[in-house]
């Protein structure tokens, strides 16, 4: 009997909801992968969401109340991110989420989040399905469809390319954005040698490229993260290809840079972070996230940064109602994210400029801005 | 013709690296019938130490030498704690702690080193061979080069000492081969030895020839490793060799050559069903 009581009373104490914590603060969810294979991603996704935290608080707080991160491991696992979503929604009193976490995990929480009404900004996830879970998802990352024209127009317009060979990851990702890219250098005027695609993990790049050296390209265009995008770039230069390099966000990353090595000077790839960026907002977040981890930030960190702050602006608007948290982001207009500077919100889907960024003496430098309406128009009816 | 040369040195350099971690496995299942998944583990580990080794040193030798030590006290370790408390067990048994074992190491390397990956830059006194239009690049050039040293030392031991007339009679009978006064336990353990110290040189090439070294670099080679010692013949040391440079060629060659959407690492597993229905001992494996 006295177990039975015990019980209840752990089970109360783990069902509600803490009042003391609630009363005294504003609450948003937070996931990432914080273990497994994204693990290194998720770390930034959380170090900088923390950063915009501390930020808002130093400043005072969401009207006059503290901002409060519930953050919980994803694991890049389906049944992990459902449950934590179930948690979220019903036990943590939050007002809001953000997705700092890849497409998976985000793609099956939106639905849980869109139902119980909860407004939701998804940092880099890049699945179109992700937004159209409900009218209050807002992704302050790019569509694969607007990365790829972005590409193709810097390889085009800016690198001259008149041959290039597309080297694919084989995923949602690189397919759209590898597709979205061959539709766009052509129509520029350029001719696609040879569309090659390779499965996510891949190693040994040398017969792709052995490949492609044959057919001796001004430029070769890769869909790939970190760990396949310089193997890529170092197989390359080993092989004597002289072609230029460019790559996607997925090698936005410190990580790039050392896996691949002396390689990666010249390296090109489209983003949304420019680290030459001269605006404050985004150089003061560049010095905290390297003195908070002791490493250069990446296009994850940064944009988890912007989503958290794009939800507490929306709070600091219309919150705590869900409803004008939503209306607040629906409206969103020229706001300036430390990603690039918003225009509006099209059905969910950002529209800002897409950085060229590249890889000069061992830093990543700006290139260019690619601002083209045609091209960062974000695809939706 | 050159684009064709190069897809054959590309092909042999994955084999080589394919023949030296498979070669473990292979000796394992000779002397003590075993399927020994968490021998890439034990290859893991050997790109680990290297690389530390290398951290402190600074000397490729050193930490070769390290990588292969540390790989043959692991190996030694599963032998004496995992694999022989489940002798006489069904095979089941031991496959699933091997399988067990491997996952708890993958684990350990990513709760100790992070689950990130980490760079493995060595600059080789080794030249670029260009002729033509060919490339040996110096990586490919020291794959090569280890891996045909290993093996001629690994031939020596086998063909030429005691210890390998043993190794390859407790391998082809072990009952006879103890009847006939060889302490079949000692061979065993010699066996795990020699072959993780393999592996371990085999993780630290893979760790160099890739400049990345993290804890899930094994899971690939666990299953395609098996594959290889199946298409060689199960305990056949030649065969071993030769399936791992057949699969390493015939993944290059299928990717350089044809367009077709099966990834690279079905062609091991399409080798290994086609050869078992043509030859089911395998390429040099006796009935």
């Amino acid at each position: 009997m006295r177990l039975r009581v015990f019980l209840g009373l752990v089970l109360a104490s783990v069902l509600g909801a803490d009042p003391a914590a609630a009363q005294g603060s504003i609450r948003i969810g937070f996931f990432a992968p914080l273990t497994g294979f994204a693990a290194a991603d998720g770390a930034s996704a959380r170090h900088s969401a923390e950063i915009a935290v501390e930020e808002l608080n130093a400043a005072g707080g969401i009207k006059g109340k503290k901002l409060e991160l519930v953050t919980y491991d994803d694991r890049h696992d389906s049944k992990e991110a459902v449950a934590l979503a179930n948690k979220l929604v019903e036990r943590d009193g939050v007002v809001g989420v953000v997705s700092g976490s890849y497409s998976m995990p985000s793609r099956v929480t939106a639905p849980i989040f869109a139902k119980a009404g909860l407004p939701m900004t998804v940092a880099y996830a890049v699945h179109p399905d992700v937004t159209k879970a409900g009218p209050c998802v807002f992704r302050n990352g790019f569509l694969g469809q607007v990365e790829g024209w972005a590409g193709a127009e810097a390889a085009v317009t800016l690198h001259k390319a008149r041959r290039i060979a597309v080297l694919t990851i084989d995923n949602d990702f690189g397919r759209t954005s590898g597709k979205a890219f061959i539709e766009r250098a052509r129509k520029l005027g350029a001719e696609v040698l040879s569309e090659q695609v390779y499965p996510l993990g891949e190693k040994e790049f040398s017969p792709y490229l052995t490949k492609i050296k044959e057919q001796n390209p001004d430029l070769i265009y890769h869909t790939s993260y970190y760990n396949e995008g310089a193997q890529i770039t170092r197989k390359a230069r080993e092989l004597g290809i002289t072609a230029k390099l460019e790559g996607t966000e997925g090698i936005d990353s410190p990580k790039f840079l050392e896996l691949a090595g002396p390689a990666a000077e010249g390296v090109t790839f489209t983003t949304n972070l420019n680290r030459d960026d001269a605006r404050p907002e985004v150089q003061n977040f560049l010095r905290k996230y390297k003195a908070k981890t002791g490493v250069e930030a990446d296009m994850v960190g940064a944009s988890a940064y912007d989503a958290v702050r794009l939800l507490a602006q929306a709070i600091e608007q219309g919150g705590p109602d869900p409803k004008a948290i939503c209306a607040a982001l629906t409206n969103v207009s020229n706001y300036p994210a430390i990603t690039g500077r918003i225009s509006k919100f099209v059905k969910g889907e950002v529209t800002k400029p897409v950085q060229i960024q590249v890889i000069r003496d061992g830093k990543i430098r700006s290139l260019a801005t690619i601002d083209n309406p045609e091209v960062i128009t974000p695809p939706v009816q | 013709m050159a684009t064709l040369a190069q897809q054959i040195i590309n092909g042999l350099t994955v084999g080589s690296l394919y023949a030296l971690m498979a070669l473990g496995l292979t000796m394992v299942y000779g002397v003590m019938r075993v399927l020994h998944i968490a021998h890439a583990g034990v290859f893991t580990l050997g790109a680990y130490a290297g690389l530390a080794a290398f951290a402190w040193s600074g000397s490729f030798w050193v930490a070769l030498g390290a990588a292969m030590v540390a790989a043959t006290l692991a190996g030694l370790a599963m032998e004496r704690w995992v694999y022989s408390p489940l002798l006489g067990k069904p095979p089941i048994t031991t496959l699933i702690a091997s399988i067990g074992a491997f996952i708890a190491l993958e684990e350990i390397y990513r709760i100790v080193a992070g689950p990130q990956p980490y760079s493995f830059s060595v600059s080789l006194a080794l030249p670029d061979v260009r002729t033509g239009g060919l490339v040996l690049t110096a990586p490919q050039l020291l794959v090569m080069l280890v891996t045909g040293v290993l093996l001629l030392a690994l031939w020596l031991l086998l063909s030429r000492t005691d210890v390998g007339l043993a190794i390859r009679a407790v391998s082809q009978d072990g009952e006879m081969a103890m009847a006939c006064g060889m302490d079949g336990r000692r061979v065993v353990t010699l066996t795990f030895g020699v072959g993780s110290a393999l592996a371990g040189a085999a993780g630290m090439l893979v760790g160099i020839y890739y400049n990345s070294v993290s804890p899930t670099m094994g899971s690939v080679t666990a299953y395609k490793g098996l594959a290889i010692i199946v298409l060689g013949g199960l305990g056949s040391i030649p065969g071993t060799v030769l399936g791992g440079l057949a699969v390493g060629l015939v993944e290059t060659l299928v990717i350089g050559l044809v367009e077709f959407p099966l990834p690279r690492d079905a062609w091991a597993f399409l080798a290994m069903i086609a050869v078992f229905l043509a030859r089911p001992q395998g390429l040099l494996g006796v009935k």
